[in-house]
C-alpha cells in the first residue's frame, strides 16, 4: 500500500504530514475537486483513498466513496474519512458512507501512519481469510508451503479432510455442516497452538479441506492429538440414533442409497525439507494421491509420505 | 406475591454479567497458566471442579462467536474447542469474591460434592453421558450465587426467614422473591445458550417430575443433591435435606441394596474432593 490519493482541500493533509509519509516511501497524489479525483480513481486507482467530510461541495464525498466501492476491482481500496468533531454532531449514516476508517481533526502524522498500517494488515487478513473459519485461505497457504520448502529443516505439510462430509450435510443440513467445519478448525488450531506453535501454520483451503504445517518432529504428536480430540467432540454433532447405529444411510454422488460411516478425519502428510520438493504444486499432488489411500481406511487416520532424498 | 416485584427481581437477575468464585481456585489456575508445561487438559480438569468457572466455560463455547450455540454440554469438549489461550483469558477475566464468606466455600463444596454423586449415580445406572450429568450436578445451584450477588438484601432476608420459620431456603426464596434459585439458574443457563441437557436438570432439581426431555438426568441430579446433603459434605444454605420425589425415585429404579455400595464409592471419591478443597482454600493467603 504505497500510493495514496488525497481528495480534499489543500489543507486536508498538512505539509509536515505529507513529508512524513513521503519519507516512509509513500507516493502522495492530491485532487482538490470531485471530477479530478474520480478520474484518478478510474484511470490509475490508488492503494488508499483519503477524503474529507464535505469534499467538493454538496455530497461530493459520498459520490466519490460510492464510485470507488461500486467498482468491483476497486472495492478493496480502503477509504479514510477525515472529519471535524463538530461534524459528528449529526450522526452519520454509515450505510451512506461505506468508509473503512474515520480520523478526527486535528491528528498527528503518526496517527495517520498508524491507521494506514492497520488498514494494510486488516486488508490482508480480510482478503484471504475464510469467512466461516476466519483461517487464512489459499494465497497464504501457498506462501506458507513455499516458505517451508526453502527451509533446511524438515516440515510436515498436512492436508486434512472430513470424511463423509457431503452425506452429513445432506442429512443434517448446511448449518450443522458449518458447525462441523468450525469444530474441525478449532480442534486443529488448538492442537497445533498448544503442541507446536513455533514455525507452524493452519489454513483453510475451502469447504471441508484444511492444511496445517508443523515441524517434522512434532508431527505425530499433533496428528494423534487432533484425531483424539476430534473423536471426543464429534458425538456432539451427531444424533443419538446415528451414534447408536454407528453409520447412516444417505445418497452417494450417483444418487444411490449408500451406508456412510460417521464423521471422521483423514490426514495426508507430506514431509518437506532438504530440497525434496521445490514447488508447492508437487506437494499438493503427492498429498492428493496419499489422500486416496487414507480415505479408504475406516475411521480417522493419518498417513505420512517421506520421499527419499 | 406481587407480580411487579417478581418481574423486577427477574430483570435484575437476568442482567447478571459476572459471577464470582473462590480466589484460591483462580490463583491456582493463574499459576498453572503461566507454566509452559501446563496442558489444556490439566487446566480443564481444575476448571471442572468449580461450578462458576465451569459454567463460564460452557457459556463461552456456546456463544454465537464460536458458532456452536446450544451444542456443547461436555466440559471436555468445551476445553478442546476453546483451546489454551482462550481458557487463559477466561481465567484472567474471572472475578472472585471480594469478601469470601464461610457459606461461599460451603456452597462450592456442596456443588462439587453433588457433581461427584451425580457421576457415581450416572455410571451405576449406565447412562450414556455420565460426564454431562455430573456437569449438571456441578452447576445446579448457580442460581443461589446469582441471588446472593444481585439481591444481597433479599438474600439476607431469605436466610433469616428460613432460620426463623425453620423452612428450607427454597421455600423462603419463593416467599420473599416469588421465585427460586432453580428457576434463576435455569434462566441463566438458557440465556447463555447452554443445551437443554444442562438447563432442565438445573430447572428441575427440586421438582424432577416437571422435566420433559431430560427426565433421567433431572432425577439423578435431584437424588444426588439429596444424598450429598444427607452426607453432610458442603452446605447449601439451610439445615434441611430436601424431600425425595417419588416419581424420580421410581425412575431411577434403585434398590435399597444398591445404596450401600454406592455410598461406599461416593465416600471414597469425596476423600479426594475434600483434600482438594482444603488445598484450594489454603492458596488465597499466599496469592493475596
Amino acid at each position: 500500500m504505497s500510493r495514496i490519493l488525497i481528495a480534499g482541500s489543500d489543507s486536508l493533509i498538512l505539509p509536515e504530514c505529507r513529508l512524513f509519509l513521503e519519507d516512509r516511501g509513500f507516493t502522495i497524489q492530491h485532487c482538490a475537486n470531485l471530477p479530478g479525483a474520480l478520474a484518478q480513481v478510474l484511470e490509475d486507482p490508488p492503494d488508499l483513498l483519503i477524503t474529507e467530510k464535505g469534499f467538493s461541495g454538496k455530497n461530493g464525498d459520498i459520490e466519490l466513496i460510492r464510485a470507488v466501492k461500486a467498482c468491483l476491482q476497486k472495492a478493496n481500496i480502503p477509504i479514510f474519512l477525515i472529519a471535524d468533531e463538530t461534524q459528528l454532531q449529526v450522526e452519520l449514516d454509515w450505510n451512506n458512507y461505506p468508509v473503512d476508517d474515520i480520523i478526527i481533526r486535528p491528528f498527528t502524522p503518526e496517527v495517520l501512519l498508524t491507521r494506514i498500517r492497520l488498514a494494510e494488515s486488516r486488508m490482508i487478513r480480510a482478503f484471504d481469510n475464510n469467512p466461516l473459519s476466519r483461517l487464512p485461505g489459499n494465497t497464504s497457504i501457498i506462501r506458507a508451503i513455499q516458505r517451508v520448502l526453502c527451509e533446511v529443516e524438515g516440515y510436515a505439510v498436512c492436508y486434512v479432510d472430513i470424511d463423509n462430509f457431503k452425506p452429513y450435510n445432506d442429512r443434517y443440513g448446511f448449518t450443522r455442516g458449518d458447525e462441523v467445519i468450525l469444530m474441525v478448525a478449532r480442534v486443529m488450531v488448538n492442537a497445533v497452538d498448544e503442541l507446536a506453535r513455533k514455525g507452524s501454520f493452519v489454513g483453510h483451503i475451502g469447504g471441508d479441506d484444511f492444511v496445517f504445517i508443523v515441524r517434522e518432529e512434532m508431527l505425530e504428536k499433533v496428528c494423534k492429538k487432533i484425531l483424539a480430540n476430534f473423536d471426543l467432540v464429534r458425538n456432539m454433532f451427531l444424533s443419538a440414533e446415528d451414534i447408536a447405529v454407528g453409520e447412516f444411510i444417505g445418497l452417494d454422488r450417483q444418487d444411490r442409497e449408500t451406508r456412510f460411516g460417521l464423521l471422521s478425519l483423514s490426514l495426508a502428510v507430506v514431509i518437506t525439507g532438504d530440497g525434496r520438493y521445490t514447488h508447492y504444486g508437487e506437494v499438493s499432488s503427492v498429498a492428493s494421491q496419499l489422500k486416496h489411500c487414507v480415505k479408504k481406511l475406516d475411521g480417522s487416520n493419518y498417513m505420512i509420505e517421506r520421499r527419499d532424498i | 406475591m406481587d407480580e411487579q416485584k417478581r418481574a423486577q427481581f427477574k430483570k435484575v437477575l437476568r442482567e447478571i454479567k459476572n459471577l464470582p468464585t473462590l480466589p484460591g481456585i483462580v490463583a491456582k489456575l493463574a499459576k498453572m497458566a503461566e507454566n509452559p508445561d501446563t496442558t489444556t487438559e490439566q487446566m480443564g480438569r481444575l476448571i471442572s471442579k468449580d461450578h462458576i468457572l465451569a459454567s463460564k466455560l460452557l457459556k463461552l463455547v456456546n456463544s454465537a462467536f464460536y458458532g456452536f450455540p446450544q451444542r456443547i454440554s461436555s466440559l471436555n469438549s468445551a476445553i478442546i474447542l476453546l483451546g489454551f489461550n482462550v481458557i487463559k483469558s477466561l481465567i484472567i477475566s474471572a472475578s472472585i469474591f471480594d469478601v469470601m464468606e464461610e457459606q461461599d466455600v460451603e456452597l462450592w463444596e456442596h456443588s462439587l460434592g453433588c457433581a461427584v454423586v451425580s457421576n457415581v449415580l450416572a455410571r451405576h445406572l449406565g447412562v450414556k453421558d455420565p460426564e454431562e450429568i455430573s456437569t449438571a450436578g456441578l452447576i445446579h445451584d448457580l442460581g443461589k450465587v446469582a441471588i446472593k450477588m444481585e439481591l444481597p438484601k433479599e438474600y439476607a432476608m431469605i436466610t433469616e426467614l428460613s432460620q426463623e420459620k425453620k423452612i428450607s431456603r427454597l421455600e423462603a426464596e419463593r416467599e420473599i422473591l416469588g421465585l427460586d434459585h432453580a428457576e434463576v439458574g435455569s434462566w441463566l443457563a438458557k440465556s447463555w445458550n447452554l443445551p437443554n441437557k444442562l438447563v432442565e436438570p438445573i430447572a428441575c432439581h427440586h421438582d424432577p417430575q416437571l422435566a420433559k426431555e431430560e427426565r433421567v438426568a433431572s432425577a439423578i441430579v435431584h437424588f444426588a443433591n439429596i444424598m450429598i446433603r444427607g452426607l453432610g459434605y458442603g452446605h447449601a444454605g439451610d439445615i434441611w435435606v430436601p424431600p425425595l420425589n417419588n416419581k424420580a425415585w421410581k425412575l431411577l429404579d434403585l434398590a435399597p441394596a444398591d445404596i450401600d455400595p454406592l455410598l461406599h464409592e461416593i465416600e471414597e471419591k469425596l476423600w479426594d474432593v475434600k483434600g482438594f478443597s482444603l488445598d484450594v482454600q489454603s492458596v488465597p493467603e499466599e496469592a493475596a
